[in-house]
């Protein structure tokens, strides 16, 4: 029987409306390997492995488990199966402890009641069995990030799971965190496990794979072994093209300083340190990109600077004027413009028709409004040409904003900050979960905004984004920024900048968007 | 392409009951005037169930109300006895319109203010208050400072929950269904047994002293000795009005309205939340107040415990919102729904041959209860339409 | 001395300053517990600088307000005085009283914890105590009223639960109309049955258990005559609170009310779930109902629930959603009624104002000003697997 896969898909196929999420994906998992699911953001990764968990059924195709076609139609049958899943966000309850959470609708009784030190006394035995150190009576929402995958990990082992999927595992980890993951995977394999590891990094996947399937675009390109594998091709094959695109990109010509920041701090939401003494200075005609592990403080620093967030120490001058503190409007009176990093949350108000969120901005000033009295038809006489400008497609100015493509959603976000003739502009994650057109669009923007001696603070995860369009890179750990690069930095000299920073632990509570 | 629609629709807005409902309140006429039918409907078969004919049920409440003022070939005698009814509807129609236009604006702001009866009980107290006191001032002074107390007496008691939610996320719900009851006690105090405000003629009645005439106000149609219209309902629809401006044409609406849907958006657009959260309720508060301050100098003149206790004015002000999708124009348009039907359903005016007002004022509370149950689930609205797709799956993905 | 237990001290010796001038003690002198108001201001003083800032805030009020009823305690009608504080009669009432609001407040927090709000629940107390009423009226006995009752007010729960999990509506909105719905049908069938005459005088009563404990003082007196339904609400109190924290289901029915994704995942049906506690809550709150009708007072009237309902669904809330915690919350309040009921001995005016109470001490506690409730994480919000 050694020759049957432990889990096989073949031809599955999932549909989202007009959207094809998966297209017809073959994908074969053999007991003892690890299998590595690569492929961009949308490519379909996520949505093919909660077909696999039974959180989405599949419109055509089949699994088969250990040889036999089955119908999973609940993770409870997943779980049945032996298939057990490790989430992109986390699947814990944060008021309740580890063991909890790791028993979870499968507990330990005594009588008609929970045996908490049965709980208790399982955990440890399977923590020692593959070396994961969990303090069973924590609660969860107390542990740091890297613990609480470790609990999911232990709670699909503790059902039983023979067939384990991580969903990009490492987008929230420190190098360290990362390193221990690896091992504890090598041992989950050599244990007999069929491991499915969801990334989108080259290097990672390199690393822990035995095999690599590439998607793109919902559909499988490839299945090949890693010993075989090179990191360009594997990006060709996932991209589709040989490279994302060059920019044509003129040298930078920095003028003077527009952003300063000088020794900031500040607090997250949960009030514990985010910004540790940041300082960094971007000047007109230049993009400085930030590149940085999620988590350490990006998003703090985005909005201490859009004037979401007042800094607990320090100065943000823009053009000179210090708009520490001052709110949002000050800052986009001194000229700063923000495409935030997510705009389903604070980009848009959905509901919306497109004329009112592109009025976001500027709806308390002439000629929107007069006298605290507001014009719809001056509204959408603003906005109709921006729409046209932006190439703004699916909708007119009546349109709400919810039933827009997200690319064309971020047009108008772009369309929105842009006309505003900023002077710095923020963009957070610019591109995310966007398809490569848009992309390319937005990136051809922020460079017209340096031709055009604006300063561009961009924000990423992305480091191949970050390389292409940003004239200097700014490393970003635990809220300081550590190391400065040139355009033409190697993964390599950034991954270790992004992760030696003294004591890189990224905060529990961070928010990454599922892809 | 782009974001697969994985996003849970939680997080894509749908943060908000505002949000929530925005299905329902989308589109024209057609989803609120089939929700309303349905209603009618299994009121209807709860009448039948009862071995009633339902039709002529609905007709002699329909007469009761005395809508059918409105039709040119009744009789010349019936359009007497109509224009008397009608004048009763209207006169419950003028705080309906008010407390609707209170849940609305809140609704809009995505607060839902469950404290429309609290915040119409402070405007009575209040304006019974100034009512009772300064007799001889001129008439039109006296109406204005006890309708501007009964507003600014409202708009206080709903200040202190958006204040509540604004400072310290104090849910809306739970602080103005507190504050009704507060309200309520608080009124009963004032006008009971032994109470501060208690009339002194009768110390054995719980009832507050008569406002004085010249806190009247003028009746327009009828006669002013049978409880004729006062000039009320045209204040409420100017308050209507000013309502629709607010929501549609004003800065101040739109700073609502983006953080009923969005906070995050809001803030983001440099709207501060809680600043639109305290300015919406308070507004709701001015009106409610103002449909206590009609109520009492427009035709009760007094106030009495059992009155505080029982009314249901600000209850019924949530089903007229909801059923207006809760815009101006369609608040209106349900207030005058409402008081046809519970003037209709009344004892005075239904025809107890026909269907038992003791009864019909339940069959009122059951349509009321329904509406609101169909308007809460905007599925509902969405298959009623057939109208799926985008909007309907909570406004997120491509 | 900790700060912790600097709050401790604090509210006994305000406690202590008030009873001093109370019978059986009654001190004609409010000077002790003026003494004693000062030294409990001192321990609130010191609990709030060492680090409890609500709490903190939340004794010092109290020390004041206890100097402040010695001072008119002190002062009062000796003979009055006796007659409102009749201390076993008063803990008698206080129980009775909270009985309906204990059986809701159990309804509301199973359903808080599977993260269906239910601000129905007025409206289930008002069902159960109309079906309790007609079910032992019909069936001719007070136990057939009750079951009556819980299925009616299951079926009301069921109606929730249709609309909260499966047609994903707004749950505030939803249970609003629940107690809309509930209210007319029940004076609907009330009218329709019985008309003007009103229930029966003969209707069938849910005994009082008789304890042979008179002997014993203050608790005998207080407990030695107890309807039936006030000692299974205590009792519900204890297997809702061994349910939802002790046992596998109970775990379960919590992380549903957390994270609705997460028990998805991991195998728990979180509609099934949610569609039992929202109906279970519904049999509560009737039976809650039900001991109004038929274990209180006897008969039914229209909106005879009054906003109990709702002063439950604030205990839930003081309680901070655990059934010991609302258990305390319901005595709390229904202490409250039980005073003003006595009150009139004094002030009929004051009296009243006295059932504002509970309101205003739910108002305070929802603003968060003494400690903080943090309700289930996702209570209120529509599960839908995305």
């Amino acid at each position: 029987m050694a020759d049957v896969p432990a889990l096989e898909l073949r031809g599955v196929t999932k549909r989202f409306g007009s959207l094809v999420a998966n297209d017809g994906v073959d994908l074969d998992l053999r007991a003892g390997e690890v299998h590595a699911l690569l492929g961009e953001n949308g490519a379909g990764k996520s949505t093919l492995m909660n077909v696999l968990y039974g959180l989405h059924q599949p419109d055509e195709g089949e699994v088969l488990v250990r040889g036999e076609p089955v119908r999973i139609d609940s993770p409870r049958r997943a779980i049945e199966l032996g298939i057990g899943m490790v989430h992109q966000h986390f699947m814990l309850i944060p008021v309740m402890t580890v063991a909890e959470n790791i028993v979870l609708a499968d507990e330990p009784t005594r009588g008609a009641l929970l045996d908490r030190a049965a709980a208790r006394e399982r955990v440890r035995e399977l923590s020692d069995r593959y070396g994961l150190a969990v303090d069973p009576d924590a609660v969860v929402e107390d542990v740091t990030v890297g613990q609480q995958q470790r609990v999911e990990i232990l709670r699909a082992l503790y059902r039983g799971a023979e067939v384990l999927v991580l969903d990009e595992p490492t987008a929230v980890l420190t190098a360290q965190e990362t390193a221990e993951l690896f091992a504890v995977l090598r041992e989950l394999k050599r244990r007999g496990a069929a491991v499915v590891f969801i990334s989108h990094k080259l290097g990672e996947v390199l690393e822990v794979a035995d095999r690599i399937t590439v998607l793109q675009r919902g559909r499988k390109v490839a299945t090949l072994d890693a010993a075989d594998a090179t990191e360009p091709e594997l990006a060709r094959l996932m991209v589709g093209r040989e490279v994302l695109f060059r920019l044509d990109k003129a040298a930078a010509r920095p003028g003077e300083a527009l952003l300063e920041l000088d020794d900031v701090h500040a607090s997250d939401d949960r009030g514990l340190p985010a910004l540790d003494g940041l300082s960094l200075t971007v000047r007109a005609g230049e993009i400085v990109g930030i590149a940085g592990v999620d988590g350490n403080g990006q998003s703090e620093l985005v909005e201490c600077v859009t004037g979401l967030r007042a800094p607990t120490a320090g100065a943000i001058r823009v053009g000179g004027t210090d708009v520490a503190g001052r709110g949002v409007r000050e800052c986009l009176a001194a000229g700063v413009g923000h495409i935030p990093e997510d705009r389903h949350r604070r980009g848009l108000v959905l509901p919306f028709d497109l004329a009112e969120n592109l009025a976001l901005r500027e709806y308390r000033r002439p000629p929107l409004a007069r006298h605290g009295l507001l014009s719809p038809k001056r509204l959408r006489a603003l906005a109709r040409p921006r729409l046209e400008t932006y190439d703004v497609r699916g909708g007119d100015v009546d349109t709400p904003a919810a039933s827009l493509s997200g690319g064309n959603q971020q047009k108008v976000v772009i369309a929105r900050e842009l006309e505003q003739d900023p002077r710095v502009l923020v963009a957070a994650q610019p591109t995310r979960g966007l398809d490569v057109g848009a992309i390319e669009f937005v990136h051809r923007r922020l460079l017209e905004q340096r031709a055009e001696d604006r300063a561009v603070l961009l924000v990423s995860l992305e480091l191949e984004e970050l390389r292409s369009v940003a004239d200097r890179l700014l490393v970003i750990s635990d809220g300081r920024i550590v190391a400065e690069f040139g355009p033409d930095a190697s993964d390599e000299e950034l991954g270790l900048a992004m992760t030696s920073g003294a004591g890189a632990a990224p905060r529990h509570g961070e928010r990454s968007e599922p892809e | 392409m782009s974001l697969p629609p994985e996003v849970p629709p939680a997080e894509v807005g749908a943060t908000t009951s505002a949000a929530r409902l925005s299905g329902f309140m989308r589109g024209g006429l057609a989803v609120p005037l089939l929700t309303a039918l349905l209603a009618f409907v299994a009121g209807g078969l709860v009448v039948l169930a009862t071995g009633r004919n339902p039709l002529s049920t609905y007709k002699a409440i329909f007469d009761g109300s005395g809508l059918n003022w409105l039709f040119p070939w009744i009789s010349s005698d019936d359009r007497t006895l109509a224009a008397l009814n009608l004048q009763q509807t209207l006169i419950i129609t003028v705080p309906l319109i008010l407390v609707g236009l209170a849940v609305a604006i809140a609704f809009r702001g995505g607060l839902f203010n469950i404290g429309g009866q609290g915040q119409y009980t402070m405007g009575t107290i209040a304006a019974v208050f100034v009512g009772t006191r300064l007799p001889g001032a001129p008439g039109l002074v006296h109406v204005l400072l006890a309708v501007l107390a009964a507003m600014a007496a409202g708009g206080l008691w709903a200040a202190i929950a958006g204040w509540l939610r604004a400072s310290t996320g104090a849910n809306e719900v739970i602080s103005t269904i507190m504050l009704n009851y507060v309200a309520l006690w608080l009124g009963v105090y004032l006008f009971g047994l032994d109470g501060p405000l208690q009339n002194t003629t009768q110390p054995s009645v719980p009832v507050s002293a008569d406002i004085a005439s010249s806190a009247r106000l003028p009746v327009f149609w009828g006669d002013p000795e049978l409880q004729g219209l006062h000039v009320g309902i045209f204040i409420a629809l100017a308050g209507a009005a000013l309502a629709w401006v607010l929501l549609n044409r004003s800065v101040a609406g739109y700073q609502i309205r983006a953080v009923g849907f969005n906070p995050d958006a809001a803030e983001y657009g440099g709207i501060s939340a809680g600043r639109q959260q305290v300015k919406a309720m308070a507004i709701c508060g001015l009106l409610a107040g103002l449909a206590g301050a009609l109520d009492i100098l427009g035709w009760q003149f007094r106030l009495a415990t059992n009155d505080i206790q029982t009314s249901q004015i600000g209850f019924l002000g949530i089903a007229v919102a909801l059923l207006g999708r809760n815009t101006a124009v369609g608040t209106v348009f349900a207030a005058l729904l409402f008081g046809a039907l519970v003037n209709g359903t009344s004892v005075r005016n239904l025809d107890p041959a026909v269907f038992p007002p003791a009864l019909a004022g339940n069959l009122t509370l059951i349509i009321q209860g329904l509406i609101v149950l169909l308007v809460s689930a905007p599925v509902i609205a969405t298959r009623l339409l057939g109208w799926r797709g985008r909007l309907a799956r909570g406004g997120g993905s491509p | 001395m900790s700060a912790r237990r600097g709050l401790y001290v604090a509210f006994a010796l305000a406690a202590v300053a008030v009873y001093l001038t109370l019978p059986p003690l009654g001190l004609r002198t409010p000077i002790p517990s003026l003494l004693l108001a000062v030294a409990a201001l001192g321990a609130a003083g010191a609990a709030l600088r060492a680090g409890e800032r609500r709490l903190g805030r939340a004794a010092i009020v109290t020390a004041i307000v206890a100097g402040a009823l010695a001072v008119v305690f002190a002062g009062a009608d000796e003979a009055k005085l006796a007659d409102v504080f009749a201390w076993s009669a008063l803990a008698a009432a206080m129980l009775r009283y909270a009985t309906p609001l204990i059986f809701a407040a159990m309804g509301g927090v199973v359903s808080e914890r599977a993260g269906v709000v239910n601000i129905g629940l007025e409206g289930m107390l008002l069902v159960g105590a109309f079906f309790g009423a007609w079910g032992a009226d019909v069936a001719g006995g007070w136990l057939p009223g009750l079951l009556i009752a819980m299925v009616a007010g299951g079926l009301f729960g069921l109606l929730h639960a249709t609309f909260a999990v499966s047609l994903r509506a707004d749950q505030i909105v939803s249970g609003t109309a629940i107690n809309f719905l509930a209210l007319g049908a029940t004076g609907y069938l009330f009218v329709k049955l019985y008309g003007e005459q009103g229930t029966p005088d003969d209707l069938a009563q849910v005994p009082d258990v008789q304890l042979p404990i008179g002997a014993i003082p203050f608790f005998g007196d207080a407990l030695k005559q107890l309807n039936l339904l006030v000692w299974v609400a205590l009792i519900v109190v204890a297997i809702a609170s061994v349910y939802l924290f002790r046992t596998p289901a109970g775990l379960r029915h919590r992380a549903v009310g957390e994270n609705p994704l997460a028990a998805d995942t991991a195998g728990i049906s979180v509609a099934r779930t949610r569609y039992l506690a929202v109906t279970g809550s519904g049999v509560l709150a009737a039976l809650g109902g039900a001991f109004l009708s038929i274990g209180f007072v006897h008969s039914f009237s229209e909106n005879m629930s009054a906003g109990r309902g709702f002063i439950a669904l604030a205990a839930v809330i003081f309680g901070r959603w655990k059934p010991g915690g609302a258990l305390a919350a319901a005595l709390l309040f229904g202490f409250s009624s039980a005073l003003a009921q006595r009150l009139p001995a004094f002030s009929p005016s004051t009296a009243t104002l006295f059932q504002a109470l509970p309101y205003l001490l739910t108002l305070v506690a929802v603003a968060g000003l003494v400690g903080r409730s943090r309700p289930p994480a996702a209570d209120g919000v529509p599960y839908e697997r995305y």
